[in-house]
């Protein structure tokens, strides 16, 4: 039965020229058209303190949890308006995601704007939303006995704080809340053309 | 050959034994290592508290419980699986042992540096299943290449005069996994929505085009050889090789439903999904074929049960994954915790099944040690209610969560329905880690344990039989 292929290294070099096509028909051509991508019309890039931020949500894996793709789906209209293309054009890595343990943040700066709110939800979710499963970030924060000047106190809720003292925001927490209030999108009404 | 309920040992050169072991040994390793952090997330959803540190949170274990059982363990097991699978077929020993050594330690070497960093949250972006960064990933790249290189000159060696099916399939995986990572690791064509479409091409084909292939290769060694019965077609194995190579790297993007990649892009990916019913059903329909009316070996095998297992998991995890495909399905389960029991029930329920009736059947044979016949049940059958239990409960679960989503609830409102599912989940997930604790002290009674020779065994070198 196919006595050609009885040349082991025919094998090899058949597979790997039909997969070696495939993979670039499949991958690399599609990778190299997307990625010049145009932004869309108003969207600006990261700040660099953003762009830090944005690194601690890459490192500590946020993605595993938080989508930033609104479908264009009924159930996804409460995340903002669907994504395009030109979204993501100053996202590499790309933080599209597939699970949704928590809720799509494609707008989370334009949904909830209170940074106040963003500390209080890193320090423990729970104190702010009851029957959330989102981990700690604690280790984002200081815990000192008292404020010093020019430190932005957190203000915990009580019986969630550290037993002692108070917590304060490092330059972590900021970079990451500072990346979480930039995640607002950019309207659609204003694009000429398409 | 012999009757396939009395084993019979392998006439396997002592220094391919001690390669194959050491395998399996350390892929033992990473598989109670990774699915310990496994089973650590899982109680990680009713208990989001517990076990707060960097070290330990979530969002970074995640990554080395999927990387690790993947290129740590799946990946170990059946490279060195299919080293001994090639030598055997090819009538000869291990061409080039040190190079096969070489690519064990570049495995190791690689899970051991991409366990460390991404517990210190160094990572590439979150690209599922390419977590690891580009030097690690080359460190593996090289182990792949070296594995492959010694798989392939021992084929064209052989005395054998044809390539046997499952060379083909491990060949197969060997060839493809290169390039597969060159794709993955060059960063210079993945800006944006341009490394969306590279990572949906990259995670489907890892698992399509790497543990698939190994997987198959080593049935199609296995079950023969356990049935002491040809395979059913040679001809249906070739039409599942081709087929497999062909639709496989065109479905990546169903991953990425309803995204802004463009719509024909994605249709064409649902498409070929329903293609890949064809090297699915193939495959399956050989197998089954194979093993037609000999229930009673089956279940007098130490092996064979994983494998019918494995086989069945593959039928159904795949044709899951064509069913879930479909846009009308996605805007349901996408997102939701049933592609996590899709998961496992291909990488665990199919890959590692098969790992493990490969290494319950060729192990003892090379060794002349047998498992422990109780061990290997409680193994056997806590992992198959392990995981039938895990992949029902996500489903059921994810199904909840997506239709909690489509009524138009708080987002709460899923987390709270998908609980009793998770909590579900981690006790599924503690019965499989416990099967892994079980199937070590078999790999450890197949390997180094003193005096297990078994009285059945008909050596073929006298040489070997006398250590016991």
């Amino acid at each position: 039965m196919n006595r050609g292929m009885n040349n082991v290294w025919s094998l090899v070099l058949v597979s790997a020229i039909v997969y070696a096509a495939l993979a670039i028909l499949m991958g690399v051509v599609p990778g190299m058209v997307l990625s010049r991508t145009p932004p869309t019309v108003g969207l600006h890039p990261y700040s660099v303190q953003e762009q830090r931020g944005r690194d601690i949500y890459v490192s500590e894996g946020c993605e595993y949890c938080h989508t930033q793709n609104v479908r264009p789906l009924k159930q996804d209209e409460v995340f903002g308006r669907p994504s395009t293309a030109g979204d993501y054009a100053y996202d590499t890595p790309e933080l599209l995601g597939d699970h949704r343990n928590g809720p799509d943040l494609t707008n989370i700066g334009g949904r909830q704007p209170s940074k106040i709110w963003q500390y209080i939800h890193l320090w423990e979710p729970r104190s702010v939303v009851h029957g959330s499963i989102m981990p700690r970030y604690t280790w984002l924060f200081a815990v000192k006995p008292k404020a010093d000047l020019g430190d932005e106190v957190v203000p915990i809720p009580s019986g969630f704080g550290p037993a002692q003292g108070v917590v304060v925001t490092t330059t972590q927490s900021r970079d990451l809340v500072s990346y979480l209030e930039s995640l607002k999108q950019v309207s659609l009404t204003k694009r000429t053309g398409k | 050959m012999k009757s396939a309920s009395l084993v019979v040992r392998d006439n396997a050169e002592p220094e391919d034994v001690a390669l194959f072991s050491s395998f399996i040994a350390s892929a033992t390793f990473w598989l109670l290592l990774t699915t310990a952090v496994g089973l650590l997330l899982s109680f990680k959803f009713p208990y989001p508290d517990w076990a707060t540190s960097p070290f330990l949170s979530f969002g970074r274990l995640r990554a080395i419980h999927t990387n690790g059982t993947f290129y740590g363990w799946a990946s170990i097991a059946l490279s060195g699986t299919a080293i001994y699978v090639a030598a055997r077929t090819s009538g000869i020993g291990v061409s080039n042992k040190w190079l096969a050594w070489l690519s064990l330690a570049c495995y190791n070497l690689a899970a051991i540096c991409g366990t460390i960093t991404l517990d210190l949250g160094i990572n590439y972006g979150d690209q599922e299943y390419r977590e690891w960064v580009w030097w690690v990933k080359v460190i593996f790249l090289l182990g792949v290449l070296l594995s492959g290189l010694t798989v392939v000159q021992t084929v064209a060696n052989r005395v054998e005069r044809e390539i046997y099916i499952s060379n083909w399939y491990t060949i197969g995986g060997f060839v493809f996994t290169p390039i597969l990572a060159i794709v993955a690791i060059i960063p210079a064509y993945q800006v944006g929505l341009g490394q969306v479409a590279v990572q949906g091409f990259f995670m489907h084909n890892a698992v399509g085009m790497w543990f698939t292939f190994l997987a198959l290769g080593i049935t199609y060694y296995a079950l023969p050889k356990l049935l002491n019965r040809p395979i059913y077609s040679y001809a249906l194995g070739v039409l599942g090789f081709w087929t497999n190579l062909v639709f496989y790297p065109v479905i990546g993007a169903h991953h990425f439903e309803f995204s802004p990649l463009p719509w024909w892009f994605q249709t064409l990916a649902i498409v070929f999904s329903v293609g890949m019913l064809v090297p699915v059903w193939a495959g399956t329909a050989n197998f089954a074929l194979t093993m037609r009316a000999r229930g009673e070996t089956v279940r007098r095998s130490y092996a064979l049960p994983f494998i019918v297992v494995g086989v069945a998991y593959y039928f159904l995890g795949s044709t899951q994954g064509t069913v879930e495909a479909f846009r009308s399905l996605q805007t349901i389960w996408h997102f939701t915790s049933f592609t996590i029991g899709h998961s496992h029930a291909t990488m665990y329920g199919f890959i590692t099944f098969i790992a493990w009736g490969g290494i319950y059947a060729l192990l003892p044979r090379a060794t002349g040690k047998q498992p422990s016949l109780l061990a290997t049940g409680l193994h056997f059958w806590f992992a198959t209610i392990g995981v039938t239990a895990y992949v029902i409960a996500l489903s059921i679960g994810g199904t909840i969560q997506g239709l909690t989503w489509a009524a138009g609830n708080p987002f709460i409102a899923s987390v709270d329905a998908a609980a009793p599912f998770w909590v579900a989940r981690a006790v599924a997930g503690s019965l499989m880690f416990l099967a892994h604790i079980i199937f070590a002290y078999n790999v450890y009674l197949m390997t180094l344990a003193p005096g297990r020779e078994s009285d059945h065994w008909e050596p073929q070198k006298p040489e070997r039989a006398a250590t016991a």
